[in-house]
């Protein structure tokens, strides 16, 4: 009789530290905050990554000179708006200008 | 400046009477006639030299004034002054000596008062000036709406 308390015993012991010891293994870690946002913001670059042009390419041209792209841009869309005023026609009206800007 | 855009088909006697309601303004090179925002209190007549008319714009981070149109001798600048709220919105320099006649738009809407018809001619040339830029502003907004299209829903 004592020999089967024991067992039993033993045997209940043995259940609780297999059930510990599964648990332990398949719990989930909760996510930190920084994990989430880290997640998000990779999220988010897979939907709207822009293209990113590099600094040496993007101030090439010194802005003096792309303002005067503006300007000489502003006076040809002018004159092709005045030769469209001139003689009114959907063909005139989205005449190709020199412009760089838009070539 | 008998030829200008505001005083056509004005007898020159009555150009001159209204020509003599305004006084001459000298702008140096570089000088600003008036600001974007400013109260707008007279109506300028170009008598020589150019005038930039600018709207401010973001350049590569920097609010850089962008060139609009440009005007000459005998053209109108600033019928905000005859307009409410009589705000100019947009900022005027020159680019080189330049003179211009400011008419007091108070001066004006009196001496109209009294001549009426001389204040209905000028009405219309006036109309006719902001009718022809109007035309041209919409039809350069529909070529950048076009290019807009071409680019995005090509």
């Amino acid at each position: 009789m004592e020999m089967l308390l024991m067992g039993a015993a033993l045997a209940m012991f043995g259940l609780a530290v297999s059930c510990l010891a599964f648990g332990a293994a398949t719990r989930e870690e909760p996510a930190t905050e920084k994990e989430m946002v880290k997640g998000a913001a990779v999220n988010a670059r897979f939907f709207a990554a822009a293209p990113v042009l590099p600094v040496a390419a993007h101030n090439r041209v010194p802005i003096e000179a792309l303002l005067l792209q503006i300007e000489n841009h502003v006076r040809l869309e002018q004159a092709a708006a005045a030769c469209f005023l001139e003689s009114p026609s959907a063909t005139v009206l989205h005449g190709r200008t020199i412009s760089p800007l838009v070539n | 400046m008998m030829d200008a855009d505001l005083l056509k088909n004005l007898p020159p006697a009555e150009a001159e009477r209204v020509l003599a309601l305004g006084k001459r303004v000298l702008l140096t090179a570089g000088a600003e006639l008036f600001h974007l925002g400013d109260a707008a209190g007279c109506l300028y007549l170009v008598a020589r030299g150019r005038i930039r008319l600018t709207l401010p714009m973001q350049v590569r981070n920097q609010e850089e004034n962008i060139l609009v149109e440009e005007l000459s001798s005998g053209q109108t600048v600033g019928w905000s002054a005859l307009t409410p709220p009589y705000r100019f919105t947009l900022t005027a320099t020159a680019p080189l000596e330049t003179e211009v006649i400011a008419l007091d738009r108070e001066a004006l809407n009196a001496y109209f008062a009294a001549h009426p018809d001389t204040g209905y001619a000028v009405s219309l040339n006036l109309a006719s000036v902001i009718g022809q830029r109007l035309q041209l502003f919409q039809a350069m907004w529909l070529r950048e709406i076009q290019r807009m299209v071409e680019l995005r829903c090509a």
